[in-house]
């Protein structure tokens, strides 16, 4: 009692000049201008979105980037590797049957366990009756975190995958592993050498991927591989049995990644998801770096051939008809909508899905054109013979909140009307709607409404969208719109404080359009709803279960004028300084009227987000009886979190802000962590009742994994951490199994 | 024997420490309350913000009234947050939780109050 008095009365001292301060930081930076009269709608595309050409003067501002045409900066092609030579997508051979298409009971072939990626496993002999007697197995160190004088920008949200005899991983950085997957040891380890310097936003490898050959005959090194998409932008092959480089592939095992992107420094670009591998053809996407510049490197997705790693088509939103790579001083078009999400591969339609996110500068959009427009937020069929679009599918129009699509779509099947079996696909988004769409041709399976948006919005000559896609048929993961009672605190000062907070801002609930006079108030926020942990689906049950946040963000544009007083410069600026800033969102936008500045909507001297709690939840939806649900509840507790930073060490279940996803097993257990508690739980899949917790040793911000060895079964989840959710960084895999299977 | 012309007690300082803080809150709760109102806000904290000054300050003048004024501002409070939010937990906290503590020391200090009081009383018929 005592103690949290003191805590309020510090609070109150600290909190006595907050309002002043609040206003200081965003003070009128420029006038937003009156409404336009511009007739809104998707795609507004006019003369001036083309980006600069060649003979286009360099800018003056020392603030602004490089010219698109200046060459790559040293390092960017981190191995110095030649370049890749194409060849003809319909000479790619047939592809041997896959591990990741009907793996062995025991195995997870695939990062969200097979081609599905519906994160399921039949395994049963943890059973909500024995998860509480689950213990730590092995853990094992990948190596890889922040050396001194290094920034924390550790997130490594690795999941493993089990193929026969080994677990296969990746580090933070991108060093390949083959372990034993019932002691943990280490099998071989490639290390690539990568520089740190290459780390963007988050040093992540969501995992790697599995691939049978079907030229190099069994019993050959490189018959079965594993594949990896890196930070630094290679796409790499090593052999599965030893870890050796696949000299048949690439360039000696390697393929540069750079090639044709144009003008970029390290750190600019970088694949963090394993890429999927559809027909013989291996899809690689590539995350670029957000906030940066209106002409950042090309989003453009590319199929290369799993067995030679030759190039095969390129699908660049501006060069819709031209499928080949660049050559000469020629570069894929620059500041498309990147995808750098987990893409999913469907063999039987020849399709990969690609979630796609916003073209650069993500909330500024006078300067797409209209094929950027309608293929930005979206899901992207495309065809993995030609590199063409085969169907879209838009979950935010024309955005401008970073809703680019974080989670992996998982394949099922939904009852159709007859009876039949509809092929579908569930999307889920940082909107926290949740599209099911039949995957033959992109239309919703379950109802989607257009309803109208705020529009158009005060950004001259950037109108909003007037309507907005809902998925009414699906439960929305997402609490009503904001009201100024919904501001908490620890006492009424910092809860005053943020009433102010919230009626200084714009809002007019979700779709708030950007403002640079004031700023604007963003839920869902740019870490959902649902991000990158995606959710899981149990086939047998229909149960899908889904873990989300309620992370509002406080946003406001600022002019180029303000911007460069900020100090806000793209990555490539040779002025930027490394390491600094970054994990706000703030943003130059350069070649854009205006800069971002973006903090999440929190009390900023406490560190406590402006809003009630809960701010994080997991949800359970019976899909196969009228998509009802089960459960929900908050996830997470407060005991690693509280005002200040400080661990309150309460084991009140507040609901955290979390990232990273689950597994549902058909023993009726789904495990999960992701949450900022840093534990790890095991949840009755019928009932929502956490069955089993237990501490991790960093934040468990990755997706769990299950497997069996010796005919047992293990829980595997990366505890790496997250820079961005404050969560402690190790380079640990704690692996779980019920007890006298240790080791 | 009380203490008629010398030194405060201790407990004494703490209440005109106390009264202090409750004149801080207070002014926040006036100043920052009354911006919340002009944007169109919750007119509670403005409100609420007077007698809490007024109260600290009678606390200081060593006023019974002073606790009274707080204690009257946290009935308010209780009737206001039940009004606006129910009887939900989670957000009657950060609306109750603080000043009921701080309440439960404002009233404590009625009994040294009332003995400044009487002192003064003394003193002034002295």
């Amino acid at each position: 009692m005592r103690r949290s008095h003191l805590l309020a009365t510090v609070a109150c001292a600290t909190l006595a000049c907050a309002p002043l301060a609040a206003n200081a930081q965003f003070a009128p930076a420029g006038s937003g201008g009156a409404p336009t009269s511009t007739v809104p709608g998707p795609g507004n595309g006019s003369s001036n979105s083309f980006e600069p050409t060649e003979n286009t003067p360099a800018a003056k501002s020392r603030f602004s980037g490089p010219s698109p045409y200046a060459p790559q900066a040293p390092g960017v092609n981190a191995a110095n590797l030649p370049d890749i030579g194409s060849m003809d997508p319909n000479d790619v051979p047939q592809m041997a049957p896959q591990q990741s298409a009907s793996p062995a009971s025991g195995d997870w072939a695939a990062y969200g366990h097979d081609d599905s990626q519906m994160r399921y496993s039949p395994l049963s002999e943890i059973t909500p009756q024995n998860a509480d007697q689950l213990k730590v197995a092995f853990v094992y160190h990948t190596g890889s975190y922040p050396r001194p004088g290094q920034t924390n920008k550790w997130a490594a949200e690795t999941t493993p995958i089990k193929v026969g005899d080994g677990l296969y991983m990746c580090s933070a950085q991108n060093d390949i592993m083959k372990l034993d997957p019932a002691t943990g040891k280490e099998i071989w380890r490639h290390n690539i050498n990568e520089k740190y310097e290459a780390i963007p936003y988050t040093a992540a490898c969501k995992g790697v991927t599995y691939f049978t050959s079907s030229q190099v005959p069994e019993g050959q090194p490189c018959h079965n591989r594993i594949l990896e998409g890196t930070l630094d932008m290679r796409l790499i092959a090593v052999d599965a049995a030893t870890g050796n480089l696949c000299e048949g592939f690439g360039n000696g095992g390697q393929v540069n990644l750079m090639q044709g992107l144009g003008e970029s420094v390290p750190g600019f670009v970088s694949m963090t998801t394993p890429p999927p591998i559809v027909n013989g053809v291996v899809v690689v996407n590539h995350e670029v770096l957000d906030g940066q510049r209106r002409w950042a490197p090309s989003g453009v997705i590319r199929g290369y051939d799993a067995e030679s790693g030759k190039f095969l088509w390129a699908w660049d939103v501006n060069r819709p008809d031209d499928h080949s790579q660049p050559t000469g001083n020629n570069h894929y078009s620059r500041g498309t909508p990147n995808s750098w999400a987990a893409m999913t591969g469907d063999n039987a339609l020849g399709l990969v899905y690609v979630p796609t996110g916003n073209s650069a500068s993500d909330y500024y959009s006078a300067l797409r054109s209209d094929a950027e427009n309608k293929v930005s937020s979206a899901v992207v069929a495309l065809d993995v013979k030609t590199g063409s679009p085969r169907w879209v599918f838009q979950t935010a129009h024309k955005d401008v909140w970073d809703y680019d699509i974080g989670s992996q779509a998982t394949l099922m099947d939904m009852p159709g009307q007859d009876g039949q079996p509809v092929p579908a696909l569930i999307m889920p988004t940082k909107r926290g709607q949740t599209f099911v769409l039949d995957r033959r041709d992109g239309k919703p399976i379950l109802p989607v409404e257009e309803r109208p948006a705020p529009s158009p919005g005060v950004i001259p000559g950037d109108p909003r969208s007037p309507t907005q896609p809902w998925s009414t048929g699906m439960p929305a993961l997402r609490v009503p719109d904001l009201k100024e009672t919904d501001m908490w605190g620890m006492s009424p000062i910092d809860q005053l404080f943020c009433r102010i907070k919230f009626r200084r801002a714009n809002y007019t609930g979700e779709f708030t359009p950007p403002s640079v006079d004031k700023p604007w108030i963003e839920y869902p926020g740019y870490n959902g709803g649902s991000d990158w942990g995606s959710v899981s689906y149990d086939p047998q049950s229909g149960i899908l279960i889904a873990n989300w946040n309620i992370t509002p963000m406080y946003d406001q544009l600022v002019t180029r004028k303000k911007a460069d007083e900020l100090g806000l410069m793209p990555i490539d600026d040779p002025n930027y300084k490394p390491g600094g800033g970054g994990a706000e969102g703030n943003g130059a936008m350069d070649g854009t009227p205006y800069g971002i500045v973006v903090t999440p909507f929190w009390d900023q001297y406490t560190g406590m987000m402006c809003n009630r709690p809960p701010y994080g939840m997991i949800t359970a939806i019976d899909m196969k009886h009228g998509q009802k649900v089960l459960w929900q509840h908050p996830l997470g507790t407060a005991r690693a979190n509280g005002p200040w930073g400080l661990p309150t060490g309460l084991p009140w279940e507040i609901g955290t802000p979390n990232n990273g996803g689950s597994v549902v097993t058909a023993g009726g257990v789904v495990f999960i962590a992701a949450a900022t508690d840093n534990q790890i739980r095991a949840i009755d899949e019928h009932t929502g009742k956490v069955v089993w917790s237990a501490v991790l040793p960093g934040g468990g911000q990755a997706n769990p994994m299950t497997y069996e060895a010796n005919g047992h079964q293990y829980v595997a989840i990366m505890a790496g951490g997250h820079h961005f959710m404050m969560t402690p960084v190790s380079d640990q895999l704690v692996v779980y199994a019920l007890p006298d299977h240790k080791g | 024997m009380p203490n008629t012309y010398g030194s405060r007690t201790l407990t004494e300082w703490l209440t005109l420490v106390l009264g202090v803080v409750i004149i801080l809150v207070g002014l926040f709760f006036v100043i920052a309350g009354a911006d919340l109102a002009m944007l169109g806000g919750s007119v509670y904290y403005v409100i609420c913000g007077i007698p809490l000054v007024a109260g600290g300050v009678f606390m200081l003048m060593g006023r019974t009234l002073g606790a009274f004024l707080y204690l009257g501002a946290l009935a308010y409070t209780w009737v206001w947050s039940l009004w606006e939010v129910g009887f939900s937990p989670v957000d009657l906290l950060p609306r109750d939780f603080g000043p009921t503590l701080l309440g439960i020391l404002v009233a404590l200090t009625i009994p040294v109050l009332r003995r400044m009081e009487t002192r003064r009383t003394l003193r002034e018929t002295v």
